[in-house]
């Protein structure tokens, strides 16, 4: 089963919302979609999902698109939390689950594992309205998976949640993916995204700025950091071509350069100035290719 | 159709067990019971019972030319609801001295010869039905003095007082007469479905658009369309919430036979015998029925356009002004059902429910103009849910401020059917 995204386009009247997007995401792996709002995500999503016809282009999962007599093989954490607010945590997955064509033995037994994995078994018969944004989170994220689906999606899953409880939801995803579920998700936050994804794609404004493997993406990207430490002003730098920025930290700096020529110039001529104690060429973190590719910042 | 029937349970599951259902229904009923019986329990705290049963009292002044014939004559009168004395002692004005001294409750004067009689009556009271009572007590009097003087025996005077034998028969074999009786149960059928489709509109229509909006508000929306299709999730709603309102009306009826059990008079008997017009109230069932899904598929439209549960009342005022627009018109077509205008009107879908049966009810609609209204209707109910579902299907994953052009808009172009 692999998910496959084919040329697909979305207008909305004349707003292109997504504009010729193709992927592969295998069975199995977790795939990374990054972007700033309105950059095409959950229209992307969406698409995947059913919810809305691509103008152009196809989705399928496992060759056929996913129609809603296949809804029970996905799970879907939409970005924008909702459960129902006056049903408790047990009227509401089994609900939920029902309509993904579970049993309501199958339900409960499924339910009470989850719950208690996140250690909220206490909350079982209490209403949504009364528990904590961070424990909504949690019996949302189970609404989307409880229900073993084959393939997760999974929109800005870490959004609102404690360091703490963002390492459980971590733990809970990558188990999933080790018992064979393809995961899909979106995040802003680039370090969520570089511990947990193989592959990935940047999109701005509807079309794809950047994809394939992080590990490449990363080695190619022609920006880099030098890290330099040295015990002389470093301004002079800012004259060398290739050189973008000079940021002064202490005792030394960073300097962005274009591409790997750039550093080595740089290196020639700090030589030729004096010593250095350290001098190192950093690949660039996932933050920076985004700050520079998708165009501001955007960490929640 | 599995979803269909989840949804349908969990529509209406929670909303009749809630306890505000079960609060408001049990209030309601006792409220009806209570209101049928309100004679008996008024009476129950009244003490002064006995003052019923003592007619008030008349003094008779009579005046006439027939030497108080007529004054006892009224006065031996053992029948009616008033007591009346021929009063002998004195004139008009002592009569009245004694009236404001609350011996006599009324005065009566008689003035002029019997066949040419003026009475007068002085007093007080809210009882608008007093009078005529009076008049007809004295009309009788009247009759039997000036039969007497013109020497009519019995006989004579059964012939002039028997009466008519009167029977409406129908000009065509199958048609069907209008008698003062069928057209008061028509009257009163009519009245009550028409106020029960308008409360069915307001709180029907009002909790499908609240429903959807509060969904769509609290963002559990995306999750359920992701595994349910929203056309499905739409009717699940329209007949969940449709199975709400049939027990709340049940339940209303219920309380009504309860009423009428307890109330212990034979009225329940009366109607139900009377209502033997049968297909009245099947017509009623299928056109409360049908008007149901015209309105309540606008209701859902209406809800998934709105992003809060707070802008529901607004978006669903045009539905309540078409709904009263029919109500008044119903009302005032009570008297005039055949008037070209109710006839017209009967024909625009929204309309239909109300006075089509206005016009079955009170006059005769050709079978075939019955059949062709209520195709119009059916044919309408499923374009309009047909269009709701449409909008529903787009507006639903639509956020953002309401606009009726703009937001309908906006919601075809989502739920637009591309290739």
């Amino acid at each position: 089963m692999t998910l496959v995204i084919h040329d697909v386009k979305k207008e909305f009247g004349r707003h292109k919302a997504v504009d010729g997007i193709t992927l592969t995401v295998e069975k199995g792996s977790m795939f990374g979609m990054l972007g700033a709002n309105g950059a095409g995500k959950t229209t992307t999503f969406r698409m995947i999902l059913g919810l809305l016809d691509p103008t152009e282009g196809y989705v399928t999962w496992g060759g056929s698109p996913l129609s809603y007599k296949r809804t029970h093989l996905v799970g879907y954490l939409p970005e924008e939390r909702g459960l129902y607010p006056k049903l408790t945590v047990k009227e509401q997955l089994l609900y939920l689950m029902r309509l993904k064509g579970m049993k309501k033995s199958d339900v409960i037994g499924a339910m009470r594992e989850w719950l208690e994995r996140f250690r909220v078994t206490e909350y079982e018969n209490k209403k949504v309205e009364e528990l904590s944004k961070g424990n909504q989170q949690k019996i949302q994220f189970i609404a989307s998976v409880l229900h073993r689906p084959e393939l997760l999606i999974l929109d800005e899953p870490f959004s609102g949640l404690d360091p703490v409880n963002t390492d459980m939801l971590k733990e809970a995803i990558q188990d999933l993916q080790k018992m064979g579920t393809t995961i899909v998700f979106s995040s802003h936050q680039m370090r969520n995204v570089e511990e947990l994804c193989e592959d990935l794609i940047m999109l701005k404004r509807g079309r794809a700025v950047l994809q394939g493997n992080l590990r490449d993406i990363k080695r190619s990207y022609g920006m880099k950091n030098v890290i330099i430490q040295a015990g002389y002003n470093l301004e002079f730098l800012n004259s060398i071509h290739g050189v973008m920025n000079v940021e002064k930290t202490n005792g030394g700096a960073i300097v962005s350069v274009e591409n790997e020529k750039a550093a080595e110039d740089l290196f020639i001529a700090i030589a030729e100035t004096g010593y250095v104690r350290k001098f190192e060429v950093e690949e660039p973190s996932l933050h920076d290719i985004f700050v520079d590719k998708a165009g501001g910042d955007d960490n929640e | 159709m599995n979803n269909f029937w989840i949804t349908v349970t969990h529509t209406a599951g929670k909303r009749i067990r809630s306890k505000a259902f079960i609060w408001s229904t049990v209030i309601t009923m006792l409220l009806i019971i209570g209101m049928m019986n309100a004679n008996t329990i008024l009476s129950s705290f009244s003490n002064d019972e006995q003052d019923e049963d003592v007619p008030q009292s008349i003094a008779v002044v009579d005046n006439t030319t027939s030497n108080d014939t007529m004054g006892e004559m009224l006065a031996s009168n053992e029948e009616g609801s008033f007591h009346y004395v021929n009063y002998t002692d004195g004139n008009q004005q002592e009569a009245l001295e004694q009236a404001r001294n609350e011996v006599y409750d009324f005065v009566l004067t008689l003035n002029g010869d019997p066949a040419n009689l003026e009475a007068e009556l002085f007093g007080s009271g809210n009882d608008y039905r007093m009078g005529q009572e009076v008049e007809q007590d004295v009309q009788r009097v009247k009759e039997s003095v000036v039969t007497n003087q013109l020497d009519l025996n019995e006989e004579e005077l059964a012939m002039i007082y028997s009466p008519v034998a009167f029977i409406e028969q129908p000009l065509t074999k199958n048609g069907e007469v209008q008698t003062e009786e069928t057209h008061m149960q028509a009257y009163w059928m009519v009245y009550g479905l028409v106020f029960v489709i308008y409360l069915i509109v307001l709180s029907l229509g009002s909790m499908i658009a609240t429903e959807v909006a509060t969904e769509k508000s609290s963002r559990v929306m995306e999750l359920i369309v992701s595994s349910v299709n929203p056309i499905v999730q739409m009717f699940g709603k329209l007949v969940g919430i449709g199975i709400v309102g049939l027990v709340n009306l049940a339940s209303l009826v219920a309380a009504v036979i309860i009423g009428f059990l307890i109330n212990d008079n034979n009225m329940l008997s009366s109607i139900l015998g009377g209502a033997a017009d049968v297909s009245l109230l099947v017509y009623a069932l299928i056109l409360i029925i049908l008007g149901y899904f015209v309105y309540g598929g606008m209701a859902a439209m209406l809800g998934a356009l709105v992003s809060r549960a707070e802008e529901v009342n607004q978006a669903i005022q045009p539905l309540i002004f078409l709904a009263m627009i029919a109500f008044f018109m119903a009302i005032f077509g009570l008297n005039a059902p055949d008037n070209i205008f109710i006839h017209v009107l009967s024909y625009i879908p929204f309309f239909t429910p109300q006075l089509l049966f206005l016009r079955i009810g009170m006059g005769t609609v050709p079978v075939w103009e019955t059949i062709l209204i209520v195709g119009l209707l059916i044919l309408s109910a499923i374009l309009i849910n047909l269009l709701a579902a449409r909008i529903y299907k787009g507006g639903v994953l639509m956020y953002g401020k309401f606009s009726f052009k703009n937001g309908i808009k906006q919601a075809l172009t989502m739920s637009k059917k591309e290739k």
